[in-house]
């Protein structure tokens, strides 16, 4: 039984190679592989290096900074800077449209800067090419070209009737056909892997971590899951189809559907949906929210009159210029906690919007297992829509930190009598400064993104599941002649 | 009798359901994306009233907590500049995703502000936007490419061919009718749509819509040209269809965008990161600083604001403040022109690339014409420099005279939008895609020349 199924598939394998056209075409895709590796590597390196450099720019100013108040170091902030994961060479995602810098200073949320696609001048519209750009989309191109005849080529040529005569059967047959068209795919796939194997541990400096490895991996095999699906629905398309001719153009007519128009259609839809606010409108609601809650502008503001009232009380003090500690930094802690407990607040809901946005996309990868290979691949190389999110909220609790921090400094070491209008101001040692940490990125731990990511690896598993039965089971419905 | 067989290879051609099929995914997909562009373009719109009404509103508001404190109001009190989008934005959206269509920026450091991003949805943008001139570039040359792909080869493959060849000597001319229906069809719905859209997106009718008109139409001949020329190679239908989809997708999807990773590669803009930091560190070290070091130049960049007294004792004035944070974009001024040459060499670098690919070159063309191009928004971002350097200067006075807010006419500032002076005109874009479309309409003559003999 599998020996027949070894036989068909070292066949189809053979006959492929055999047609020059297939070879040119295979050498050719594998040819802009290497390339888009190579590329997509230089890239990595550049921008990566660029941003270490800035950010280690970034903190040896913040160290140099002279002796001063705290709250100017509080508004000189600090700037962070997203930094790559060594896998993103393999599959961009949205790197060229997530921006790179973010400004954090005390008071105010500032959005994340100078992504590459605002430099661009229209180009980026046609997409970026990278690995898992070709993987996705120009691989099951070449799969499509490879199998629309596996079948009705053999029925066309009447070789069909004679193979079912001998004993061999529709199952053998479709799975041969299929390890054969998967047998061409791998010949490119395994090189490539073992070129980004080592693209890969150069990036991460020849110190390989067991998560990335981890998240090598399973790329690895959802990739070769994805190749296995398309391989399949090929034959299966070859082999109920009436021609070779109307294969081909049911073939490239859903290649062009799923992969071109639908991705575009499903976000557009959930854009619509799920509308989000635009920027003056987030700013203005938490605006709101913010005024509702009390203004530390305002002196007759309840919420802080409240706590100058209890601070009075408990220091025994008829004025806040009595009490022993710098009062105008106290209330800054204060509204800082409020002030940040609301955009928060606000980001939150805004990000469950974008993600309900998404959530159409990654739905309809139980129709289309390209979207829901898209969505697993982003997530596995860090270059998705969660990680950026994380990225800004880790931005936002260091900056949160930073700017308490400095609140703190001012609380305990800044007097609290005010100095004149031609006194020298207020400043505390500069070895204060290197208190506050570097601001480093961590990535989330694969367990975590496994689960963000649990609907599309079940779309993934679904396709896989429907392949197989149909595989197994379809022969009572294909016509042989 | 000629009249008569067009008659026939029309009846013949819309007897078959797949012609149908073509023009419905033409027209639906056209329909939907001229919905889709119009609602993104719509709420553009409608947060650009809102913008208005809110920028009334925060000033009011900033004059009642600060009002007493001019110096602070306008620390606080932000101006809007708005790129309105155009009629034809909601034809061609381009980057109008990406990039910031409204632009609020205090009197502040300039630099500190003006490349804020608008919140969006990375994935949204990734993605892409449905538009009408998606449907025109992406979708027209496939269903051309499904139209005419078997021309020649369905009748070769069932035999019609020689039987046709034995019966008259005109046999191509048959071919050739057959491909002018088809012509015919898609020219047809192709300006089908335009028209829609003229009425649909309130498209002027003038010089503008038929210049978009041409190029598209231009456009599609070139796809014709290309795929008869495969046609002229009389191959099988197989071949033909997997040449064309080859071609296809090398045009519309590794070409561009192998090109775009190339020009990330070759032109990278580092001085955007360089940008932030000098203005951060060109303002924030003043702090730290004799009070010289930062109004002797501030007095050079504005002689005519010497007359205005400095307080020179005062550990704290407005004055100096907003002299410091002019340092900071003075000092980015370098690293900001940087930027701007780095674009532009990347813009001319485009420019001579996109004359071999017609693709680029109409993609360009039209968002070139709808504004949601590059050039565009750093025109728009010039425009915003502008209006806030007549802001600074025109306030300037009152905060360093510490006059009260009632003296000056800030509650008369509303939202501006940003009029492009320049129509656009895209002769270049033209005259690229017609060019390519003769050497093909040439390499096919030659082609037939053989076939003939």
């Amino acid at each position: 039984m599998s020996g027949r199924i070894n036989t068909i598939a070292k066949q189809t394998f053979k006959a492929a190679f055999n047609n020059s056209a297939t070879l040119a075409l295979t050498l050719l895709l594998a040819l802009s592989l290497c390339l888009a590796t190579y590329i997509g590597w230089q890239n990595f390196k550049m921008q990566n290096n660029q941003r270490l450099h800035y950010k280690a720019l970034v903190r040896a100013q913040w160290l140099a900074k002279p002796d001063k108040h705290p709250h100017r170091m509080a508004h000189y902030g600090y700037l962070a800077f997203r930094e790559k994961h060594e896998l993103s060479f393999f599959d961009f995602g949205i790197e060229s449209f997530a921006g790179v810098s973010i400004f954090l200073e005390a008071h105010k949320q500032n959005t994340v800067n100078f992504s590459e696609a605002g430099f661009t001048n229209g180009m980026l519209s046609f997409g970026e090419i990278s690995v898992a750009m070709v993987l996705q989309l120009l691989v099951p191109l070449l799969i499509f070209f490879l199998g629309y005849n596996s079948i009705s080529a053999e029925r066309e040529s009447g070789t069909l009737k004679i193979l079912l005569c001998q004993d061999v059967s529709w199952k053998q047959l479709l799975w041969g056909k299929t390890i054969g068209i998967i047998g061409i795919c791998l010949s490119i796939f395994i090189p490539l892997i073992l070129l980004t194997i080592l693209l890969w541990a150069s990036l991460s400096h020849w110190q390989i971590s067991i998560d990335s490895a981890l998240r090598l991996l399973l790329l690895v095999l959802t990739y070769a899951i994805y190749f296995f699906i398309m391989s399949a629905i090929a034959v299966l398309v070859s082999a109920f189809a009436r021609s070779s001719k109307s294969a081909l153009i049911t073939l490239l007519a859903c290649w062009i559907f799923f992969m071109v128009i639908m991705p575009r259609i499903t976000q557009a839809v959930g854009v619509k949906i799920h509308p989000s606010p635009s920027k003056i409108e987030f700013a203005d609601a938490i605006a709101a929210d913010v005024h509702q809650q009390g203004d530390s502008h305002d002196p007759n503001d309840p919420h802080y009159a409240a706590i100058k009232d209890s601070l009075l009380k408990a220091y025994a003090v008829d004025d806040v210029k009595k009490l022993p500690f710098n009062y105008a930094g106290y209330i800054m802690a204060e509204g800082e906690k409020i002030t940040s407990k609301i955009y928060s607040r606000h980001q939150n809901e805004l990000n469950k919007i974008f993600e309900k946005q998404n959530s159409m996309t990654t739905i309809t990868g139980f129709l289309n297992p390209y979207l829901s290979l898209k969505h697993i691949s982003m997530a596995l190389t860090a270059s998705d829509f969660n990680t950026f999110v994380d990225f800004q909220h880790q931005a936002e609790t260091y900056r949160y930190q930073l700017a308490q921090k400095m609140n703190k400094l001012q609380i305990q070491k800044i007097s609290n009598i005010k100095p004149g209008d031609e006194e020298k101001p207020p400043a505390i040692s500069k070895a204060n400064w290197a208190e506050q940490p570097d601001f480093n990125y961590h990535f989330k731990q694969i367990d975590t993104v496994l689960s963000n990511e649990l609907l599309a690896l079940s779309a993934l598993t679904f396709w896989l599941m429907v392949t197989v039965i149909l595989l197994q089971y379809s022969n009572r419905w294909i016509k042989t002649i | 009798m000629k009249k008569n067989r067009y008659c026939l290879e029309f009846k013949l051609f819309f007897r078959s359901s797949s012609s149908w099929i073509g023009i419905f995914v033409l027209l639906i997909t056209g329909f939907a994306s001229l919905y889709f562009g119009k609602t993104f373009i719509a709420k553009q719109q409608a947060v650009i009233e809102k913008a208005a009404t809110l920028q009334k509103k925060n000033t009011l508001n900033n004059i009642d907590h600060f009002g007493n404190d001019i110096g602070l109001l306008f620390f606080h009190n932000k101006f809007t500049l708005a790129n309105a989008p155009d009629h034809w934005a909601a034809f061609a959206n381009g980057q109008r995703d990406i990039n910031p269509y409204l632009i609020s920026v205090t009197m502040l450091g300039l630099e500190g502000q003006l490349y804020d991003t608008d919140i969006n949805n990375p994935v949204s943008l990734l993605l892409g936007n449905m538009d009408l001139s998606f449907v025109y570039i992406f979708l027209f040359p496939l269903v051309i490419i499904a139209f005419t792909y078997n021309l020649l080869s369905e009748q070769k493959e069932s035999g019609i061919w020689s039987i046709l060849r034995a019966q008259t000597n005109q046999s191509f001319q048959v071919i050739w009718q057959k491909f002018l229906v088809r012509v015919v069809v898609i020219f047809s719905v192709a300006l089908l749509l335009l028209f829609v859209a003229m009425l649909y997106l309130a498209l002027p009718p003038d010089l503008t819509f038929l210049s978009v008109t041409v190029l598209i139409l231009l456009y599609l001949t070139f796809w014709f040209a290309l795929s008869f020329f495969f046609i002229s190679l009389s191959k099988s239908s197989n071949f033909n269809a997997s040449a064309l989809i080859a071609v296809w997708v090398l045009l519309c999807i590794v070409i561009p965008a192998s090109f775009n990773l190339f020009l990330t590669r070759k032109y990278p803009v580092p001085e955007a990161l360089q940008n932030v930091i000098n203005q951060r560190e060109g303002y924030h070290e003043k702090w730290d600083m004799a009070k010289d070091v930062t109004m002797k130049p501030f007095f050079k960049h504005y002689p005519q604001l010497k007359k205005y007294p400095f307080p020179e004792k005062k550990t704290f004035s407005w004055y100096w403040y907003y002299a410091m944070q002019q340092m900071g974009d003075d000092q980015a001024l370098a690293s900001r022109l940087a930027i701007e040459k780095k674009l532009d060499s990347r813009q001319y670098f485009t420019n001579i690339f996109a004359f071999f690919f017609p693709t680029i070159q109409t993609q360009l063309g039209v968002n070139k014409i709808a504004g949601s191009d590059l050039n565009t928004h750093l025109e728009f971002q010039q425009a915003v420099r502008k209006y806030h350097e007549q802001i600074r200067l025109h306030f300037y006075p009152a905060i360093f005279l510490n006059q009260s807010v009632d003296n000056t006419d800030i509650k008369n500032y509303k939202l501006e939008k940003y009029n492009p002076q320049e129509i656009p005109y895209i002769w270049i874009n033209m005259l690229s895609v017609s060019l390519l479309t003769i050497m093909i309409i040439g390499a096919t003559a030659l082609n037939l020349k053989r076939f003939n003999n």
